[in-house]
């Protein structure tokens, strides 16, 4: 059997705001785990069988591997910036693979659909052509000038704006996308995607923002996201077939699905298999 | 996805998801992510015949050299999904189905139920009943078919069917 | 009136979807109950000690049981909401107000279970929620034969507002609507009333809006 290349990988646990020395117990990638705040005032995390898994903290959130990460983190410079406010919107369940969790991230098509006068409406459902590629330096998916009209882009956004993205996915089950920022222009709100795999088809998904926002109390901006990911949380349980299919063959993509496309050759030349299906299998 | 989410508009069917459409035949018809793009004809859902046959939709398994049984003198009144076989349906009514019919007595009046087989420990059950029957019979025999997927769920629970 | 108000609460959402289609303006104040379970700090406990939303406020008047909320707006704003031409309907009314909250603590425990991360005995739940179906769906096919599309009458009453929303939402726990044509179709009659509004979850009747024209597709 060839070594899960996922393992040595960094995964949210749960949010940091939330860590208490009686513990949290969950799971990544079958093995239940345990997660407490350590009497440094440091993350612990511990394995099935007891033994201390390696553990940081980011982005408001604890991150764990169940084997030996060879790099920290990814960067996300914003996330230091001053004057963001930073959101953690809270874990929620979805019975599906995560990595399709995270395709579904870095789809704009369905916008029109499930997220309707929100994020997308009919007419405006066209996908103008954008830019994707695989950045060999930092070995990340990146989309640039994608573009879409939105009649409520943002808590804060006043009416129907044309939105401009930029995706990343610098982690097998993570996302970083990059918004037009309705009061700030000039800078890029930060919404991200963090998504703990619990199994091959079951998901705890943790949205995390960073946005220039000064206006909207908290909890509205904690209700938006919350709003969009529970929106596509029953699609996401309905797709077929549950695992993502890494092979060509399966699913039709068109031009608006070119990210998707560069994710999934890029999860395939990784061996990021977890949560994927090979047609070859 | 599954298409069941869609919905209808006129005579296409479309995906909740990104909104393709599908024509009867099967054919997509509009991709919205690209409204100037006629979709090339491979792209295609698998569809399936169907016959209404007196209120009740039929899909044949293989090719049938006829078209769906006609029932004179009944009409369909409801679905129920039963988590039992048709064994314990059997057991329940006290008699045997013929060619997917049971006619079940109860309280001095019989209700018709046409039973498919959905995998080995659920059926899916549908109350025929008297054309001219009036709301209360009706009501009467829909009372009637709870009560006996309450015996044959209890049939199929205890295991005494087998 | 001043709501707290928890977007993902499908018993807030009854209260809302009420007031849309009552006409009423609700003060909508969000309440953080997921993840900062602000429902049971102390301002909240203060309002309603028994640390559930929603709550609603009328002045003087303070509810904390949706249905009681449901027949509030409606008789402040639109009567013919409450069901109570005749003796029957009044009480059937009032039956099914009350068979909502066996569909909040189980369909609804089952949601929290599987999407919050609730604890809870998912199985049982499961089975309650799927025998309250069974009920509904039976109910429902009884008025069908007497005519009628809706709980209480030919018309959409506060038992439809309160059933509604944990019957959609039945998928997000686990349990399918499969089995339940009648419900299915009680759920397109509720969708497509004038002002029905949605909630994450609900999606809305998309077939009700025509297809955009052809050369539509320019933002
Ligand atoms: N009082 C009931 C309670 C409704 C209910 O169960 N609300 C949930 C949110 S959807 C709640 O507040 N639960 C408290 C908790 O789970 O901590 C009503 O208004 O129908
Ligand atoms: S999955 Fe159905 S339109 Fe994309
Ligand atoms: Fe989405």
């Amino acid at each position: 059997m060839t070594r899960n290349a996922m393992i040595d990988e960094w995964y949210p646990v749960g949010l940091v705001s939330q860590l208490d020395a009686h513990g949290r117990k969950t799971a990544l990638m079958g093995e239940p785990i345990e997660v407490r705040l350590g009497e440094d005032g440091s993350a612990k995390v511990t394995g099935g069988n007891g033994r201390v898994l390696p553990a940081c903290i980011r982005y408001g959130h604890v991150w764990s591997s169940l084997g030996d990460p060879q790099k920290p983190l990814f960067a996300i410079p914003e996330a230091d910036q001053p004057g963001r406010r930073l959101v953690d919107v809270g874990v929620v369940r979805v019975r599906c693979s995560p990595l399709r969790a995270v395709e579904n991230f870095l789809d704009i098509a369905h916008f029109p659909f499930v997220h309707t006068d929100i994020l997308g409406a009919e007419p405006h459902t066209e996908v103008q052509n954008y830019k994707v590629e695989i950045r060999e330096d930092d070995d990340e998916v990146w989309a640039t000038q994608v573009q879409f009209y939105q009649p409520q882009a943002a808590k804060s956004a006043q009416g129907g704006i044309t939105t401009q993205y930029m995706y990343r996915v610098p982690a097998p089950t993570c996302s970083i996308l990059y918004k037009t920022c309705p009061p700030r222009p000039g800078e890029w709100d930060v919404i991200t995607l963090f998504v703990q795999p619990l199994a091959e088809d079951l998901c705890d998904v943790w949205p995390w923002m960073a946005l220039f926002d000064d206006e909207t109390p908290m909890t509205d901006l904690i209700h938006f996201q919350q709003t969009i990911f529970v929106q596509d949380r029953s699609i996401l349980e309905n797709q077929i077939p549950g695992l993502l299919p890494l092979d060509p063959g399966m699913e039709i993509p068109t031009r608006a699905d070119l990210t998707s496309v560069a994710y999934r050759r890029w999860l395939k030349r990784h061996g990021y298999t977890y949560g994927a299906q090979l047609v070859a299998q | 996805m599954r298409l069941s989410h869609g919905f209808v508009r006129g005579e296409t069917l479309s995906c909740i998801y990104h909104g393709w459409s599908y024509a009867q035949a099967g054919n997509c018809l509009r991709i919205p992510a690209h409204p100037a793009l006629t979709p090339p004809d491979t792209i295609r859902v698998a569809t399936q015949p169907v016959e209404d046959g007196g209120g009740i939709i039929w899909i044949p398994v293989g090719e049938p050299a006829a078209g769906p049984p006609r029932f004179d003198g009944v009409t369909p009144l409801r679905s129920m999904v039963v988590e039992a076989d048709i064994a314990a349906l059997e057991e329940a009514a006290g008699t045997k189905a013929a060619e997917g019919l049971l006619d079940y007595a109860h309280d001095g009046r019989t209700v018709r139920l046409l039973l498919a087989p959905e995998g080995k420990a659920r059926t899916l059950m549908h109350v025929l009943v008297d054309e001219d029957s009036n709301p209360s019979e009706r009501i009467a025999a829909s009372r009637a078919a709870e009560a006996l997927r309450r015996t044959a769920e209890h049939v199929a629970a205890s295991g005494t069917a087998r | 009136m001043k709501l707290y108000d928890y977007v993902l609460s499908p018993s807030c959402y009854k209260v809302r979807l009420m007031a849309a289609l009552t006409g009423v303006t609700l003060d909508i104040r969000p309440v953080d109950f997921h993840p900062g379970a602000e429902h049971r700090g102390p301002e909240l406990l203060a309002l309603n000690p028994a640390g559930s939303i929603p709550i609603l406020e009328d002045g003087d008047l303070v509810l904390t049981e949706s249905s009681a909320m449901l027949v509030y707006l409606a008789a402040t704003a639109a009567p013919q909401w409450l069901g109570n031409d005749a003796a029957g309907q009044a009480a059937t009314v009032q039956q099914w107000l009350s068979f909502s909250q066996r569909l909040t603590a189980s369909l609804g425990a089952a949601r929290l279970h599987e999407m919050l991360l609730r604890p809870g005995d998912i199985d049982a739940l499961r089975a309650q929620g799927t025998a309250a179906l069974r009920e509904l769906e039976a109910g429902l096919v009884e008025r069908r034969i007497r005519g009628q599309r809706f709980l209480a009458s030919d018309r959409p009453t506060v038992a439809d507002i309160a059933c509604f929303p944990y019957v959609a939402l039945a998928p997000d726990g686990g349990v399918s609507l499969d089995p339940y044509p009648a419900i299915r179709l009680w759920s397109r009659a509720i969708r497509a009333i004038d002002g029905f509004i949605e909630m994450p979850g609900i999606h809305r009747l998309h077939e009700l809006k025509p297809e955009p024209s052809p050369e539509g597709g320019e933002a």
